[in-house]
């Protein structure tokens, strides 16, 4: 039963393999003089047939580009001896370059922290309060597998571990739900890839030290393609579950409830109360039935926490944003960068006008009943709120207060003290050194305070304690990303800088997790070490190759050649990304992206393309090879996990719509080249 | 024999584990630096050098290791399907045709490259220099360690070659250990089996169980 299968997969290869040779001696027979360009096309066919044939490919491309160095030096009328020490120099001096490039530092750095991410183990932690948050979406398990894969690969970057681990937690959850097994195989699969293209992602390195292009840009550039290509994903689960809901049934009742803890139900907690009068009422005293007081204040500080961070940021932006010079930049600079982060208080971020809303405070009547306040100043409420307790800690807000962060203020005073300072220390005192905020400002203020009032007014316990578990999984995961991200895209640190403390950060998420021990951290180090020998050593053998290529003009006969054929620029794009995309059913896309970029690299520039827009959808590209059948790596990762009763071809069958999604992004993006160059011009330019 | 091959993979797994603690020295190294340029205003030259030459030691010792558990990337598309015996008819030429010319030049060029760095002591081109030379060494040494470890490799193809089946190998960390991301979220064998019941339709149960 086996045989006809393997007799398949044979043929394909051997028929591959002869078509490339058959094609390469059909053009030497067809040129009129065979130059040694030809003998350069002549080497490329042969490489990939030698790769075909599973010879570790660092020593394939190694070994050919030496040999056919000293062909081409030993044809420029040189003596054999003379070739070889030219060989030799060559040979090292490639070697050398890769191993002294400071592009490439940042791999070992970043593959470290994703093998201590993984290790962390949030996954089970990840996916579960995704899936209890996202509970009214439709196809919320689906939804939850997504979202989980796309954060968890993208801190990964390691496609097999991401796979397989939502194929141990996901798959069983989807399928006992009732998912149809190729819905929740597709999503597990096209999900685990998304590490590859949203940055940071090796890939992205490789091929910005293979181009040239700079990484920073790169990853600024596939930020939002990958972005979109989650959303894509999500939205088509998303709408499979409307239109089919058999294949992906809303969760039970009886699974979306969220257990809460004793303490909270004895001071009268249920989950569709609302948290703030009942916590307020228990700290009273009024029902205060022998919970610590400790622990309630804990609780309230953990509700409170959005509305902190929203003081806390509307702060410290408006001092940035009414600061003379740097106005314009430095807003940016934090609109995007921190705004993104708590998409609640996004509005609010660059307006500082929160003052404006503290300051009113004071004039609070209604504190008692923060949530009937009818959203218009939620700050005001909350000032409100603080003063029973607030009482007894009663802090005379120091002078000024803009100057005085109130976020470690209230850590250690407290939650409640925290927003008084805030509220009656920002008075308009300070403006008159400052420039006055712009008028935005108090639209992103209104918007935010409006955002923050609703969370309130919907605050129920058992909401409360989705937000706790999001807190503790999704959120430290979801910062460190775009902190690493932010500060390499903004320009405060060199990819290598924030890979190093991306993965200081692993280190210190897995001692978080109690998962930090000496073990984990040998086994991080020796899958780390394996992994950049053979991507690294892959670019040693690479480098020695093509600059045989090169040598031979190679390069000159595929340049001269493919301008014979007179493309425009969109055939040229179409026809390079099919190429791509063949060679990605048996090659790895290391190999493709170390071998064939820098051949089609210098023909862009005859096309006018953009190699940053170039790279985008190579990235993209190499990530549907990902999940073409039939050799499918995430598939057969998954098959490896799945009960017996899922099979290869069902989960094949699950991936094919996931696949078309992304040639449909890879069509979005070239329509609107604006989804990826957007941020990198908007930055660097 | 099946002794000294392993004797020789323990060898160079050995030396490719001790060098790739580097890669701790790397991190922590540069997260110092990174907080004592952008925090303290008090930057180092010499770090990025040392950085390069961290990862570049990093990479090259762990070739030999990296080869000795067959862990650099092959083309595995037809591979995987063929004989072992074909496998190792592959290999073995391919390692005589490609592998030895390659490494036995990059260890004798690099030998000489690092020799002449020696000779001037190299610098590196920085207001507080570190040596170069010792880096450039790396090269012959990472060409000897895999130079030795080919060789074990030739010879286990020739031993598959005889016996038809590929000598055993030590095992090691590997990237997707199924049984440990198991154990990690906590998942047990019987717990996909008896969701694979729950899988088959009424009707096909019983037999299944």
């Amino acid at each position: 039963m086996k045989l006809p299968t393997l007799r398949k997969e044979l043929w394909f290869g051997f028929t591959l393999m002869a078509l490339l040779i058959a094609g390469a001696l059909f053009m030497l027979a067809a040129a009129p003089v065979i130059t040694n360009g030809h003998l350069g096309l002549l080497m490329l066919s042969l490489v990939v047939v030698a790769i075909m044939l599973g010879f570790p490919t660092a020593f394939t491309l190694m070994g050919m580009g030496i040999v056919f160095a000293f062909f081409a030096y030993h044809s420029e009328k040189q003596s054999a001896g003379g070739a070889i020490t030219q060989t030799l120099d060559l040979m090292v001096q490639r070697a050398y370059a890769v191993m002294a490039n400071d592009v490439l530092i940042a791999i070992p750095l970043f593959v470290f922290m994703g093998y201590l991410v993984e290790r962390a183990n949030l996954i089970e932690k990840l996916f579960k309060s995704l899936h209890l948050a996202l509970a009214r979406v439709p196809g919320s398990l689906g939804v939850a597998t997504l979202v989980t894969c796309a954060l968890f690969a993208t801190a990964t970057g390691i496609v097999g571990a991401v796979v397989t681990l939502m194929g141990l937690l996901a798959l069983p959850a989807m399928l006992r739900a009732g998912y149809s097994v190729q819905l929740s195989a597709g999503a597990i699969t096209a999900g685990g890839c998304l590490g590859i293209l949203i940055p940071p992602s090796v890939l992205l390195i490789v091929y910005g030290a293979t181009a040239g292009v700079s990484v920073v840009q790169l990853y600024a550039g596939a930020f939002f393609p990958g972005l979109m290509l989650a959303g894509l994903y999500i939205v088509y689960v998303i709408v499979v579950a409307k239109l089919k809901p058999q294949w992906a049934p809303p969760l039970s009742a009886a699974e979306r409830i969220v257990p809460l803890p004793p303490q909270l139900e004895r001071v009268g907690a249920s989950a569709d109360r609302r948290v703030l009068p009942v916590l307020l009422g228990a700290l009273k005293g009024k029902r205060n039935h022998d919970v610590p007081t400790s622990y309630l204040l804990q609780q309230l500080f953990v509700a409170l926490m959005p509305l902190l961070l929203f003081v806390v940021v509307s702060l410290w932006s408006y001092q940035t944003v009414t600061r003379v010079e740097p106005v314009e930049a430095a807003s940016g600079l934090q609109q995007i960068g921190t705004g993104e982060r708590y998409s609640p208080a996004a509005g609010g971020l660059q307006e500082p006008p929160a003052e404006g809303g503290l300051q009113e405070p004071p004039a609070e009547g209604g504190l008692q009943e923060p949530a009937s306040e009818g959203g218009l100043q939620e700050p005001p409420s909350e000032g409100g709120l603080q003063e029973p307790p607030s009482g007894t800690l009663s802090e005379p807000p120091a002078g000024g207060g803009l100057s005085e962060p109130p976020g470690p203020a209230g850590v250690a005073a407290g939650p409640s003290a925290v927003a008084a300072s805030a509220a009656t220390s920002v008075p308009g005192a300070d403006a008159a050194t400052r420039q006055p905020a712009p008028p935005g400002f108090w639209i992103g203020l209104g918007a935010g305070a409006l955002a923050l009032a609703i969370y309130y007014l919907l605050l129920s316990f058992a909401r409360l304690e989705i937000f706790k578990m999001l807190l503790s999984s999704f959120f430290p995961l979801l910062i460190m990303i775009l902190a690493v991200l932010g500060s390499i895209v903004f320009g405060l640190a060199t990819p290598t800088e924030a890979a190093a403390v991306g993965a200081t950060g692993g280190f210190i998420l897995a001692a978080a997790y109690r998962q930090l021990n000496l073990k984990m951290v040998k086994e991080s180090v020796f899958l780390t070490a394996k992994t950049t020998a053979m991507v690294c050593w892959l670019f040693v053998g690479s480098a020695i190759f093509s600059a045989a290529f090169a040598l031979l003009g190679g390069q000159e006969l595929v340049e001269r050649w493919v301008l014979g054929m007179n493309l425009s620029k969109t055939e040229f794009l179409i026809m390079s990304q099919v190429i791509i995309f063949i060679l990605g059913w048996p090659l790895e896309w290391t190999e493709i992206i170390v071998i064939f970029m820098p051949i089609f690299i210098p023909l862009l520039d005859n096309f006018g393309v953009d190699p940053l827009f170039f790279g985008l959808l190579v990235a993209m590209n190499l990530q549907t090879a990902f999940l073409s059948p039939p050799v499918a790596m995430s598939a057969f990762y998954l098959k490896g996990v799945a009960p017996k009763h899922v099979t290869l071809n069902q989960i094949f069958a699950g991936m094919m719509p996931f696949m078309g999604i992304q040639v449909v992004a890879i069509f979005l993006l070239y329509q609107f080249p604006g989804i990826g160059l957007w941020l990198p011009q908007l930055l660097y330019k | 024999m099946q002794q000294i091959l392993l004797a020789v993979d323990r060898f160079s797994t050995w030396f490719g584990k001790a060098f790739a603690w580097l890669v701790v020295v790397l991190t922590v190294l540069i997260s110092v630096e990174v907080f004592s340029r952008y925090v303290l205003n008090r930057p180092h030259a010499w770090v990025l050098d040392a950085q390069i030459m961290l990862y570049g030691t990093l990479f090259m010792t762990a070739g030999a290791y990296t080869l000795s558990k067959n862990g650099h990337v092959r083309g595995d598309v037809l591979y995987g399907f063929f004989r072992p015996r074909t496998q190792a008819s592959i290999d073995l030429v391919l390692y005589v045709v490609f592998f030895l010319p390659g490494i036995v030049a990059l260890t004798w060029a690099g030998w000489t490259y690092a020799n002449e760095s020696l000779a001037i002591r190299e610098q590196t081109f920085n207001a507080d220099p570190l040596p170069v030379y010792p880096f450039k060494f790396v090269i012959p040494l990472a060409g000897a360690l895999l130079l030795l470890q080919g060789v074990v490799e030739i010879v286990r193809c020739v031993v598959c070659l005889r016996e038809g089946d590929w000598p055993s190998r030590e095992e090691d960390v590997e990237e997707v250990d199924v049984e440990q991301l198991k154990e990690m979220v906590h998942v047990k064998d019987a717990d996909i089996e008896a969701l694979d019941k729950s899988l088959l339709p009424p009707a096909q149960r019983q037999e299944g169980a």
